[in-house]
């Protein structure tokens, strides 16, 4: 049991976003989560990383509850997200940036007379040439290209050394090309480092190229779960949803 | 990585105008009257202020409106404990110091947990409950007579000892400071400004943070008002009051506060300035609003913003190949 879920809801008002979703995510796969607008993929995905509170349900990650931990202590215990909406550091250089990421995953956060820039030197340019933005180190972050900016947050997520990426429409935006090389890279880094990737994307391609496992929400529910195959043959999937696009 | 030796080379060249301002500084007695070296001396311990209201602005993003607090009572433990309880002066103001960082502690326990307007406004309220307490508090704090007979020791008396122990504290606070804003802690107060919600989602409790720095920024401005009651020989509950914690406000406009030094050039400026037109006329405050009123719209990043940017252009003009790098 790695990262599960057990009936977890959340309530705005009288509108049920997320009814009752038991998920299971096994370490070391490509997980994508799916469904229509408006079917509670990034309200489900707001609960696992704790940005909002839930109304009912656990969230249990390495045997350990944390249903209702703050979004800071998640991140230390290992599961790091992106948003939809690309946030990175507008001002500070893409190398900055990326040394936050380390910085605070390592702790080092306390050091008051270090010099930051003498940190971590080896593992940002790392993270840089993995993620392609080594020979953009010294630009600050809101002069980049819409695709090199997901990039970016994508790098400073990675310097938290994550085991769990948690990547909320980490597509949106780009151009096919774009898209097919995000994934691709992604697709790498569950190789090289070992992570477990928990995304959401509505773009179908994307999702049965790359992912292991996919789990359908519908209205908040979850209506299907289990490999590609298994998913695409869901009579229930492909009314609500595969059914109008293919 | 490769630039890496130049870089250290260039951070040496780069700061050749420190050098030169120290140097300017330790000669200053010398060449300048009496008059002016207490205004320098003035610039000097306000410009501690500056940097302790700008921790939080310039490099945290949250404008307090309160550090003349922090700076009162210091300056009002340090006069007390000369003149009340005859304590020693260098125990004084190190007393000063801690009860401002501990009110820092108090005060900064419950701002921390708001952003923009709301921080600003909970740090003015404090600040100004704080005034009211001392300047009600007739019996124990003097009320509005203030406090009066507040010498250093011997060795100090004389203006220029003074200033020179002001210019050795100062700068030593600013090295300090300066580690401090470039250090792993300064980063993340730069990343928090820059998108608090991002640094929240790495790993970092936003409120540990900005307490930490509030707490330090309070003893800065507790180190300016324990150096600033021995050298005015008084303290007066106007150093606690709102317009006390405007000026390092109008300093960081003025220099620019994305600079770590800005905050200190401003202050300078002001207090020069302050010095310079109230030989000519009482309504200094009218002519220093049309110089911030300029400085907002002709040069947002405030003087030395602008001055760092013209030479950042003409080095692109003159080497455009490195212009983004």
């Amino acid at each position: 049991m790695f990262l599960t879920t057990q009936s977890l809801t959340k309530e705005f008002g009288k509108l049920r976003a997320v009814n009752e979703v038991s998920l299971e995510i096994r370490q070391g796969d490509i997980h994508a989560i799916i469904g229509p607008n408006g079917a509670g993929k990034s309200t489900f995905f707001n609960l696992i990383t704790g940005y909002h509170p839930v109304t009912s349900g656990k969230t249990v990650f390495k045997g350990k509850e944390i249903t209702h931990l703050p979004a800071y202590h998640r991140c230390q215990l290992g599961l790091t997200r992106s948003f939809q909406i690309t946030s990175i550091y507008p001002k500070l250089t893409v190398y900055e940036s990326v040394l936050m990421g380390l910085l605070s995953h390592r702790r080092a956060t306390f050091n008051f007379f270090g010099s930051a820039r003498s940190y971590y030197k080896k593992e940002v340019w790392g993270i840089l040439e993995d993620v392609g933005l080594a020979d953009q180190a010294d630009r600050a972050g809101d002069s980049l290209s819409h695709g090199d900016k997901k990039r970016l947050e994508l790098g400073i997520t990675l310097g938290t050394e994550p085991e769990v990426l948690l990547l909320d429409e980490p597509t949106c935006g780009m151009s096919p090309d774009e898209t097919e090389s995000t994934m691709t890279f992604v697709k790498k880094l569950v190789e090289d480092r070992g992570l477990t990737i928990l995304f959401t994307e509505h773009d179908m391609s994307v999702v049965f190229g790359i992912a292991k496992r996919i789990s359908v929400l519908h209205q908040g529910t979850l209506i299907a779960d289990g490999t590609p195959d298994k998913v695409r043959s869901n009579e229930e999937v492909r009314k609500v949803y595969l059914g109008e696009s293919k | 990585m490769k630039s890496n030796p130049k870089k250290n080379k260039t951070s040496l060249k780069k700061y050749w105008w420190v050098a030169l301002l120290l140097a300017a500084a330790v000669a200053a007695p010398f060449f300048i009257s009496e008059f002016y070296l207490t205004i320098f001396g003035e610039a000097l311990i306000m410009s501690l202020l500056a940097l302790s209201f700008n921790l939080l602005f310039g490099y945290m993003g949250q404008l307090s409106f309160g550090q003349a607090a922090f700076y009162g009572i210091s300056g009002y433990t340090v006069a007390m404990l000369i003149t009340k309880a005859h304590f020693n002066f260098w125990l004084s103001l190190g007393a000063g110091v801690v009860v401002a960082a501990a009110l820092g502690l108090i005060i900064g326990f419950f701002c921390v947990r708001l952003r923009g307007i709301y921080f600003s406004i909970l740090t003015l309220a404090f600040a100004q409950l704080i005034y009211f307490v001392i300047y009600k508090w007739h019996d124990f704090t003097g009320g509005d007579d203030g406090i009066q007979g507040v010498y250093p020791p011997d060795f100090l008396n004389s203006s220029i000892h003074y200033y020179f122990f002001i210019l050795i504290v100062f700068i030593l606070a600013t090295f300090i400071l300066w580690r401090i804003v470039n250090s792993p802690f300064g980063y993340t107060l730069k990343s928090m400004r820059e998108n608090s919600e991002r640094t929240e989602f790495l790993g970092i409790s936003i409120a540990k943070y900005q307490l930490t720095a509030f707490v330090i920024a309070a003893a800065y401005a507790g180190l300016a008002g324990a150096l600033w009651a021995p050298f005015y020989r008084s303290m007066a509950p106007s150093a606690l009051f709102w317009l006390k914690s405007a000026e390092p406000v109008n300093a960081a406009i003025l220099g620019g506060p994305s600079l770590f030094f800005g905050p200190i050039f401003g202050m300078f400026i002001m207090t020069f300035f302050h010095a310079w037109v109230l030989a000519y006329t009482v309504f200094w405050a009218f002519i220093m609003g049309i110089l911030i009123l300029i400085v907002i719209f002709l040069l947002p990043g405030g003087m030395l913003g602008f001055v760092q940017e013209k030479i950042k252009e003409r080095r692109e003009n003159r080497n455009p190949t490195t212009g983004i790098n």
